[in-house]
């Protein structure tokens, strides 16, 4: 995949990402800054990272289902592997300022 | 694995809280208890019991199943504990409620149900402890807010254990001299350390993470809330230390009982501060109602703070402990109790409904499951009721704390409507209410094909 190629993907997926409304907060995950990185390699194999807004939270795994899920569904990805981290964890400063009026 | 587990049996908890608090409403607007009957009546530690034990314990049992794991980052250890333990703690409160209703000779129970109730309680206690000290110990280093709450787990194993002695007293099952001194003396020992350190630290510690977590506040462990937890430790320590010492009949404990008050009040003062920067350090601009409704609590531990120094200093606490301990009872815990409900009980049916269909189909905010603007009057009205009530107690007015408790009772009715339609998705568009085929959720019982996550 040329390196543009895969640029178009990772900002299709990002888009598309912005349609999981995180519950609590009322605003996507993309503007909270929930996702971390999207990494997109040869044959549409998709790595996406993400966060949660506090570890141990009950809607984890919904949320990182619902990545799983939304990444898949992109046109171009081949499969979609989401991995969870909490490291930097997660703080306010993180959030795009469409996020932060709420 | 990060995830906390959706805990099953707290909404099971909450009802059988909410039907304690409206019975205990009834039982004020009927005058049942202090301040018609006197403060140390059978009457009155009925009603104590049923507020203490079947509302505000319950209430924290349910939500600690929630968010000690939360709290810790890793899931519930022995959750299968939670079921017995409820149906132990409903079945011994209500049996040492009615025990104490015997004592008052208002019915024809045994006597004998205050022991029984009083071991069933225990019992139950006993096996939530096991619950939360296994996940807690299985999490160390603990942050924080799970320090307090591990605090506050000892004050219960505490509180429970001088209960269950005044309960053996009470019955005429026990005349050893050590349990009579204990009930003759340890009184406001086994109220301090329920209402201050099982109740009242416990939900501190849980408020700092909480309301972090909803105002979107800096959530750094700061020096001041470390002092909080060892001021708060040290003061109940010291409480507890107080029970030997009366056993043995050592002297020096009123300097003792100074020394903790002085610990409790100076934590309590900075916790407050904590929570004003809380509050003013928040990213989020909107202050959900929660958290609205929360700041009449924080202000009703402030007066009550107040109150007992002024008290102390002017040496009238046993003229004030009626006034100080509904302040305290009313204000700050069931006030702070009640408006995290109002937080937990969408959130909770959210992941119950919608959480599986995240990202599937359009679901609706958490917010989208209440209407704030109905509720709050509910919580202006509770707290209008606090205040007079207060002032009733103060100026020694039965029947002005008759007629506001039945204002209370009003207000704490319509809330529990609320919760209601909130599990019901009354309040939830209708075209997002039940996507998906998904059936509306059991009031409070959990689904019986339980989701649990990885």
């Amino acid at each position: 995949m040329q390196p543009t190629e895969s640029e178009e993907l990772v900002e299709r997926i990002r888009d598309a990402l912005r349609m999981i409304v995180d519950p609590e907060m009322g605003s996507n995950i993309v503007d909270l800054g929930l996702i971390y990185d999207i990494a997109v390699q040869d044959g549409g194999l998709v790595r996406v990272t993400m966060t949660t807004t506090i570890k141990g939270c009950p809607a984890t795994a919904f949320l990182k289902e619902a990545v799983q899920n939304c990444v898949w569904y992109v046109p171009g990805v081949e499969y979609a592997e989401v991995r969870l981290t909490y490291e930097p964890p997660w703080t306010p400063e993180m959030m795009l300022e469409a996020a932060v009026g709420l | 694995m990060f995830g906390a587990t959706l805990s099953r049996w707290t909404m099971s908890y909450f009802a059988a809280a909410l039907i304690f608090l409206a019975i205990g409403e009834v039982m004020m607007v009927l005058g049942f208890g202090y301040p018609v009957s006197s403060i140390e009546a059978p009457e009155t530690l009925a009603l104590v019991h049923t507020i203490a034990l079947g509302w505000l314990s319950l209430l924290m049992a349910g939500a600690l199943l929630q968010f000690v794991p939360v709290l810790v980052g890793r899931p519930l250890s022995l959750p299968g504990l939670a079921l017995p333990a409820l149906v132990l703690l409903v079945v011994g409160i209500t049996g040492l409620v009615l025990g104490f209703v015997s004592l008052a000779g208002a019915g024809s129970f045994s006597p004998l149900l205050l022991p029984f109730g009083a071991t069933v309680t225990i019992a139950g206690f006993g096996l939530l402890v096991i619950v939360f000290a296994t996940t807690l110990w299985q999490a160390r280093p603990l942050p924080l807010p799970a320090r307090f709450v591990a605090v506050g787990l000892g004050s219960l194993v505490a509180t429970i254990a001088l209960g269950g002695t005044y309960a053996f007293v009470l019955a005429g099952l026990s005349d050893t001299q050590a349990a009579i001194d204990l009930t003759l003396e340890g009184l406001s020992l086994h109220a301090a350390l329920g209402l201050g350190g099982w109740l009242s630290f416990t939900t501190m510690g849980v408020s700092y993470r909480l309301l972090t977590m909803f105002m979107l506040s800096p959530d750094r462990e700061r020096q001041s809330s470390r002092i909080v937890w060892a001021l708060g430790a040290a003061a109940l320590g010291i409480v507890a230390c107080i029970v030997p010492m009366i056993l043995s009949g050592s002297a020096g404990r009123v300097v003792l009982l100074l020394i903790a008050a002085l610990a409790g009040v100076i934590a309590i003062g900075i916790y407050m501060a904590d929570i004003v920067r809380i509050y003013r350090g928040r990213k989020r601009k909107l202050i959900e109602l929660n958290s609205r409704a929360g700041i009449g609590a924080f202000a009703a531990l402030t007066v009550a703070t107040i109150f007992f120094l002024a008290l102390a200093v002017s040496g009238q606490i046993e003229r004030g402990v009626g006034p100080l301990v509904y302040l305290v009872t009313f204000g700050w815990l069931t006030g702070m109790g009640l408006a995290q409900l109002y937080k937990i009980v969408p959130f909770i049916t959210w992941l119950e409904c919608y959480g599986p269909l995240l990202g599937r189909m359009p679901t609706p905010r958490v917010q989208d499951l209440v209407v704030e603007t109905r509720a709050a009057f509910w919580f202006r009205l509770f707290y209008l009721t606090v205040i007079v009530a207060s002032a009733a107690l103060c100026l020694d007015n039965a029947s002005l704390f008759r007629v506001s408790s039945l204002g209370q009772l009003i207000a704490v009715n319509a809330l529990l409507w609320e919760f209601v339609a909130t599990r019901r998705l009354s309040n939830v568009p209708s075209n997002l209410r039940l996507s998906g085929g998904f059936a509306r959720p059991h009031l409070f019982f959990p689904p019986f094909q339980s989701r649990r996550q990885p």
